[in-house]
């Protein structure tokens, strides 16, 4: 009989305690693999919300992360320049301004207009219905959230309102005409988007508003990279900074991800003790539980080694069943845990704090092989080096 | 008559915190081929330890202890560990079965160890089990067996690699008169075919069985006489 076999007939034969083991090491092992799903995200999310686009590479204004508002001066300029590069496909120029919703019988409603130059808006949203509105005169795409609040549809009318936050307002509404609804991947919980022209935009604005941009999405040539392209821009223009996407991931793991990398580690280092504590506290108990069985297969020269491969067994066992019941316990776990920290305000809809990845997995394996390995150590310790002939007669005289 | 283990001058101590306890005093005692032994003593007279000693699962703090010839001191715990495996059966008062193997399974166990090959070591346990009676209890576990029964799988199980010597540490020390007899005539008959045996007992019917009783006092031999 294998050392397998045996840790398996053990495990069966103590039913209690493997199903105690199992389910411990389930509901502990589920929290460890949430929290390696939520180490990374974030930032995973993050990163699709950004390639979803097409476009992989962002130029803002000044220093700083796309994310803030660093508006761009002399945007057209800019444009033009980075669209005459040679490595350069396409190009877009993203503008969001805050704006009031009118809706007659209803207080006004704070909401954001979005102005691009982009016929499909710069990959910023998924039409769900209608179309886009580069075919009407000030024609808008506006969010589902939006659509649904307020009951409009494509074909219909919705007034909106510049709103300058730095002086009073007495900007007229303007009218624009719904051709689309979308999801935005970008929208946050209640902040209804209202997509549009640049030039509607600057209308909203009464006119008055400058030639800026937050943002240029740029998007590479066939088979040039995106360091390239924003290597390119940097030379033409100085004055403005280019990040391929993967530079702003990486800028938002070191900058804004890392409380929950530190706060998973933290959470993953106890979950993993409790493991540890459970698994090794079980099997000593069950080893001391045996000292004398123990004993005796030494004494009929059953070999150390043979000893402590069927402990090392019995806490894979145990542990390996614990840890692939851990994962559909954790994924619907970080199903219910994600759409609870969803409702955060100002929160993307595209963001995501737990994201399931191949890596997290071999992770959640690799710490939980080491978890039963170390778990084992004492009690194959207690096994392997206890006197023989003591524990016999300690276990007569008992 | 050739020598399987020979305990010269042996004596053992315990370190305790109260200080040192001597289980077994200069004791000296040869086993051979077709020997049948029975040790008789008080409760606390070094039985069990002198059998340990012999057994190769305990060395002496003085004196030696030599196995087919060779110090069992001055073995490593592997090749002690080999010996046990294929030159001595053990047999426990407390049986020491696993409860997790069924009573063939539990026969299997020391061949598999000895890697023994699979079919022979099939072959071996049904003889076995025959030989103990008990091959209709081939796959019971020992939680189904009676006291008796499983005594006579741990017999089957110590006899599992051929082995020279079988050492019974109160073997019916768990069971009621009826079946301790039984027992006792099982090890007449692997005496009889060819196995020394060392029995440490306080059932006199049992070392009477023995061809040698060797009583022991405080650690100490205290006398030697022919049995049957």
């Amino acid at each position: 009989m294998s050392s397998f076999g045996l840790a398996w007939k053990t495990a069966r034969r103590y039913k209690a305690r493997a199903v105690l083991a199992i389910a411990g090491v389930a509901i502990i092992g589920a929290l460890n693999f949430d929290m390696l799903l939520l180490s990374k995200g974030l930032l995973l999310s993050f990163a699709d919300m950004i390639n979803a686009q097409g476009f992989d590479v962002r130029v803002v204004g000044s220093a700083g992360l796309p994310a803030a508002r660093l508006p761009i001066a002399e945007a057209s300029r800019l444009l033009d320049e980075i669209r005459r590069l040679p490595v350069v496909e396409e190009a877009a120029m993203v503008r969001g301004e805050a704006a009031s919703i009118l809706v007659p019988g209803r207080p006004p409603t704070a909401g954001v207009l979005f102005g691009t130059d982009h016929r499909t808006g710069a990959g910023a949203w998924t039409l769900v219905r209608g179309t886009g509105f580069e075919h009407v005169r000030s024609g808008a795409v506006i969010s589902t959230a939006l659509a649904s609040a307020f009951g409009v549809e494509p074909g219909m009318t919705l007034r909106v309102k510049g709103r300058l936050s730095d002086r009073l307002s007495a900007l007229p509404p303007l009218d624009v005409t719904v051709t689309g609804v979308g999801d935005f991947r970008f929208e946050a919980a209640q902040e209804f988007i209202v997509a549009t022209t640049l030039e509607t935009l600057s209308a909203a604005f009464g006119g008055l508003s400058r030639d800026e941009a937050d943002l240029v999405l740029v998007a590479s040539r066939a088979r040039v990279s995106p360091e390239r392209t924003a290597a390119a821009i940097r030379r033409v223009r100085p004055d403005v900074r280019a990040f391929s996407n993967q530079d702003v991931v990486e800028n938002f793991n070191r900058n804004n991800f890392a409380y929950f990398r530190q706060i998973s580690t933290v959470l993953s280092a106890t979950t993993g003790a409790f493991t540890f504590l459970l698994v090794a506290t079980l099997l000593t108990v069950s080893v001391n539980q045996r000292l004398g069985e123990v004993a005796a297969l030494r004494a009929l020269g059953i070999s150390r080694q043979r000893i402590g491969a069927t402990l090392l067994w019995e806490s894979a066992l145990l542990v390996g069943a614990g840890g692939a019941l851990a994962i559909p316990i954790g994924l619907a776990l970080a199903r219910v845990l994600d759409d609870l920290l969803r409702r955060m305000p100002r929160l993307p809809a595209g963001a995501h704090f737990f994201v399931f990845e191949p890596q997290a997995l071999a992770s959640q394996a690799g710490l939980l092989a080491a978890t039963a390995a170390v778990a084992a150590l004492y009690p194959l310790w207690v096994a392997v080096s206890l006197p023989i002939a003591e524990t016999l007669r300690r276990e007569i005289v008992s | 008559m050739t020598t399987i283990v020979e305990a010269r001058g042996v004596t053992r101590l315990f370190p305790m915190s109260a200080g040192p306890v001597t289980a077994v005093r200069d004791v000296t005692l040869a086993v051979s081929i077709g020997d049948y032994v029975a040790i008789g003593g008080p409760s606390g007279c070094g039985k069990s330890t002198l059998l340990h000693l012999l057994g190769c699962v305990d060395t002496p703090t003085s004196g030696s202890v030599l196995f087919e010839g060779r110090d069992v001191a001055a073995l490593s715990e592997r090749e002690r560990s080999r010996i046990r495996l294929i030159r001595i059966g053990f047999v426990f008062q407390r049986f020491f079965l696993l409860p997790m193997l069924t009573a063939s399974e539990n026969i299997e166990l020391p061949q598999a160890e000895a890697g023994v090959p699979a079919v022979e070591r099939r072959a071996r346990t049904r003889a076995l089990l025959e030989y103990v009676e008990l091959a209709h209890r081939a796959d019971h576990l020992p939680s189904q067996l009676s006291g008796g029964e499983m005594q006579r799988i741990a017999i089957a199980r110590a006899l599992a690699n051929r082995p020279a010597l079988v050492l019974a540490d109160e073997p019916t020390g768990e069971l009621d008169e009826a079946t301790g007899e039984h027992i006792a005539a099982l090890f007449d008959r692997v005496h009889a075919d060819g196995t020394a045996i060392v029995v440490v007992t306080h059932n006199p019917g049992l070392a009477a069985r023995a061809r040698t009783q060797v009583a022991m006092r405080s650690g100490a031999l205290a006398g030697q006489g022919a049995g049957a």
